[in-house]
């Protein structure tokens, strides 16, 4: 009898709560629409035609150019070829930039990244392979052998002025090898892009904005995972915080920079990069330059702010963006001369990106609710 | 109270909850297997982090596969009642051994299940529909003391009625966190997914949970409000497990729920099994009542009564540390605190040996993603994981190195800053239960339990 009472009480109270605890939410029931910056698949569908679709195609317009330009280039070898070539090369490298920080599907199956743009480059693998015309392009080892910084080297790094370069492939004896070396190179450039474009168009497009879920499986997960490893691997680490010792051992390597044998287009580079990573959060549509469905809207719309502050938590990795690049800004063109005399400020670059990265990496995917792992989890 | 210990009850309930037990073990490891976990999880990481006390507690190796065989041989054979208390024994042994292998893999089911498996040693389970009672008529039992089915009941009610405790904080009451945060990423799903988009839908069910935590089992105790109050445990559970990733916890939670119905119940449940098995039907009819020798009595009681005592005591030693519990996560394991925070983190060490050298550690050299995840938000696993950074260091190169951690934590949606004092050297920390003073405070109060 006792224990009958119990319960009743306990279902009355029960009933009680619940009523109050759905009239106390009432207040933001009549207000809020349903809101379609929750909606994933028009953040993924923007993301994909509106972005990263329209980047690969301004990437394959400067890559294209610059293949024709090596053509040109082994057709005739001189002053004139050869810089209408750097400069053909120069500017793919930074449209480059604005495509690298989309390791999903396409280019993380192809691991494009790796066969385009692993620096410091491997001058005796290089030689090497330009003396074995079967050398494969395609193992672990031809990584640094390849793509942008092997380019850096063979057309501003095998001699210390325009003529010399020119000469080098002018050889009777092997000056032919090494032009087709370069072509090599750029050929196998142009059939990772091919297919990366091919299956964008084709049918990873469905999937993309069709799996909407936000696991370590979905295109969305690892997307995430891919853009901030980008920002805090390839561009924090790789672009500023190896070449100046700010990681790792601390071991000064300004030999690491990017572009090292062009030197002066390293900044330009980081710049690019950095710009491409800040404009995807903001969902800035390529066509258009205006914004769209992004982080920045999703974050906004998940109402993600620091309680402490009621400042949205979009606004403070914007902030944190302005002031990496001012900080990037505040640098000269020659990373490598940076390294060398004011490496302060280079290591000043590193620690503001930081800042950037945790609040990507920890802050952004845990209002989003991406999860990085598989296993069961009873909440954290 | 003496009336009470000497009150007997059928024995088929507790049969029936050996079974399902026994079943649900044998799954839950099955499918830990298919998934490949025992590699990913106990074979792959090249360190693991122990429990305070449990530090000789390993994983084997290749063996591993073999205590996982064991295991489920073992649930097996506590399923059928054959060689029962052997059986559940080495159940509990093996269950707990794997689970305390590393603290990575903690989930408060688990260690409900070893809690359950402890107890099950010394409660004849197996007394009723059982083949040892098949094959030893003296064991036969249709009745046993009253107290072993209610001790079960009453775990029961620990693990809820704690759970729900728990849930009375501002995050979860006044904020709805981390459902929030948690229920939005799960819009895309069919028929229901459109509720996510709305504000008020996850305090509807922070507020729902909490008072299911709280009155499932006084609803489950009356006869009158039990069928639908079991219905709401089923679809409780079963909406956790299609929202979130809990693995087994809903089903075991949906089979445990079972042992709150009448003997009759699960005397009909059994009259199917053993139709559905075509068993001789003896069991039905056993009059007699199990029963413990007065010493035997004395003392199972005794340990019962520590046991719970201890169950209802631990959980609450939070208390006795100062600071944010959800943030030092000082006293936060075995408390039945399930799916209360949304905490992500970022931890850097930089080891520094006294000649000056430096660096900065790549965890993925030496954690799992998994592990790493967990290290980098929990104070216990960093002051570890310093220690085996520190003794790796010591082995290349390094003359007593330094640790220091660079480390930033959001937890429920708060901006993220850092949980340790980077100026510590956490070589020279050591896990102990004493408060670890060089976490930094969280400087926000989440009112409640």
């Amino acid at each position: 009898m006792k224990k009958f009472k119990w319960t009743q009480a306990g279902l009355v109270l029960l009933v009680a709560i619940l009523i109050y605890a759905c009239s106390d939410s009432t207040d933001d029931k009549g207000t809020e629409p349903v809101d379609q910056s929750k909606n994933r698949k028009a953040i993924l569908t923007h993301w994909a035609d509106n972005i990263i679709v329209p980047s690969y195609a301004n990437y394959k317009v400067k890559q294209d150019a610059m293949i024709a330009k090596g053509t040109a280039f082994a057709a005739k070898p001189d002053a004139a070829s050869l810089t209408a070539f750097r400069q053909a090369w120069a500017d793919a490298y930074v449209e480059w930039q604005k495509v690298e920080l989309f390791d999903v599907g396409p280019g993380a199956k192809r691991a494009i990244r790796s066969y385009v743009n692993i620096y410091p480059t491997n001058v005796k693998g290089i030689e090497a392979n330009i003396e074995n015309p079967t050398a494969s392009l395609e193992t672990t080892v031809s990584f640094d052998r390849q793509g942008f910084p092997a380019l850096d080297y063979l057309l501003n790094g095998v001699g210390s002025n325009d003529a010399e370069i020119v000469n080098y492939y002018a050889s009777a004896t092997d000056g032919a090898k090494k032009l087709a070396y370069i072509k090599r190179i750029t050929d196998h450039m142009d059939a990772l892009l091919t297919g990366v474009i091919a299956d964008w168009n084709g049918t990873y497009h469905e999937d993309f904005i069709t799996k909407t879920g936000t696991d370590i499986g979905s295109p969305m997960g690892e997307l995430v995972n891919g853009y901030i490893l980008n920002y805090e691997r390839y561009i924090r680490s790789g672009k500023f915080g190896i070449p100046s010792g700010a990681m790792l051992n601390g071991v000064v390597a300004a030999d690491k920079v990017e572009a090292f044998y062009k030197k002066d287009l390293s900044k330009t580079l980081a710049l690019a990069a950095h710009q491409a990573s800040s404009d995807f959060f903001n969902g800035k549509n390529v066509k258009t330059g205006a914004e769209g469905p992004s982080f920045k809207s999703y974050l906004d719309a998940l109402g993600a702010k620091d309680i402490a502050t009621g400042k949205t938590l979009s606004e403070t990795i914007n902030a944190e963006f302005t002031a990496g690049k001012s900080k990037i800004d505040g640098l000269k063109p020659n990373l490598y001369q940076e390294v060398l005399t004011n490496n302060q400020a280079v290591k000043d670059t590193y620690t503001e990106l930081q800042k950037a990265v945790r609040m990507l990496k920890v802050d952004m995917t845990s209002a989003m609710s991406i999860t990085i792992t598989y296993t069961d989890n009873d909440g954290d | 109270m003496i009336a009470y210990l000497e009150k007997k009850s059928s024995a088929a309930p507790l049969a029936v909850f050996r079974m399902m037990l026994g079943l649900m073990l044998f799954i839950s490891l099955a499918r830990f297997w298919c998934k490949g976990w025992i590699y990913d999880l106990y074979i792959k990481p090249r360190y693991f982090f122990s429990f305070f006390g449990f530090e000789f507690v390993k994983p084997l190796g290749q063996y591993t596969y073999l205590l996982f065989a064991i295991c489920m041989l073992s649930a097996l054979f506590v399923m059928v009642g054959y060689y029962y208390r052997p059986a559940m024994i080495t159940l509990f042994l093996s269950f707990t051994y794997i689970e305390l292998m590393d603290k990575s893999t903690y989930l408060n089911h688990y260690y409900f299940i070893s809690l359950l498996c402890l107890m099950m040693i010394f409660l004849p389970a197996h007394g009723y529909f059982s083949v040892d009672a098949y094959r030893d008529k003296t064991l036969l039992s249709g009745f046993i003391p009253r107290w072993c089915i209610d001790s079960i009941k009453l775990l029961v009610f620990i693990l809820y009625f704690y759970a729900g405790l728990a849930k009375l904080n501002s995050d979860w009451l006044i904020a709805a966190l981390p459902l929030k945060i948690w229920l939005p990423a799960r819009n895309d799903m069919p028929v229901i997914g459109f509720l996510f988009n709305y504000g008020w839908v996850p305090f509807v069910f922070s507020w729902f949970g909490c008072l299911y935590d709280l009155f499932i089992v006084f609803l489950l105790l009356n006869r009158k409000t039990r069928l639908l109050a079991y219905l709401t445990v089923v679809a409780f559970h079963l909406m956790t497990a299609i929202l979130f990733p809990i693995g087994m916890f809903p089903y075991v939670m949906i089979g445990t729920g079972l042992i709150f119905f009448s003997a009759d119940f699960h005397r009909r449940i059994i009259e199917k099994v053993a139709f559905l098995l075509k068993l001789p039907a003896a069991f039905p009819d056993a009059q007699n009542t199990y029963t413990f020798s007065k010493t035997k009595g004395k003392l199972l009681i005794g340990a019962f009564t520590l046991f719970f005592g201890f169950q209802l005591l631990f959980p609450f030693r939070y208390l006795l540390y100062p600071g944010e519990l959800f943030w030092t996560e000082q006293g936060y394991r075995f408390s039945w605190r399930v799916m209360l925070m949304e905490k992500a983190g970022y931890a850097q060490f930089t080891v520094v040996d006294k000649n000056g050298k430096q660096e900065v550690v790549s965890n993925t050299e030496f954690l799992t993603t998994l592990q790493e995840k967990m290290m980098a938000t929990q104070p216990d696993f960093i002051v570890q994981y310093a220690h085996i950074l520190k003794d790796y260091y010591s082995r290349h190169g390094f003359q007593s190195p330094q640790v220091y951690v660079d480390s930033y934590v959001t937890l429920n949606g708060r901006l993220g800053k850092p949980l340790i004092n980077p100026k510590t050297d956490l070589a020279r920390e050591v896990d102990s239960f004493q408060n670890k003073s060089w976490i930094i405070p969280l400087n926000d109060e989440i009112k409640g339990f």
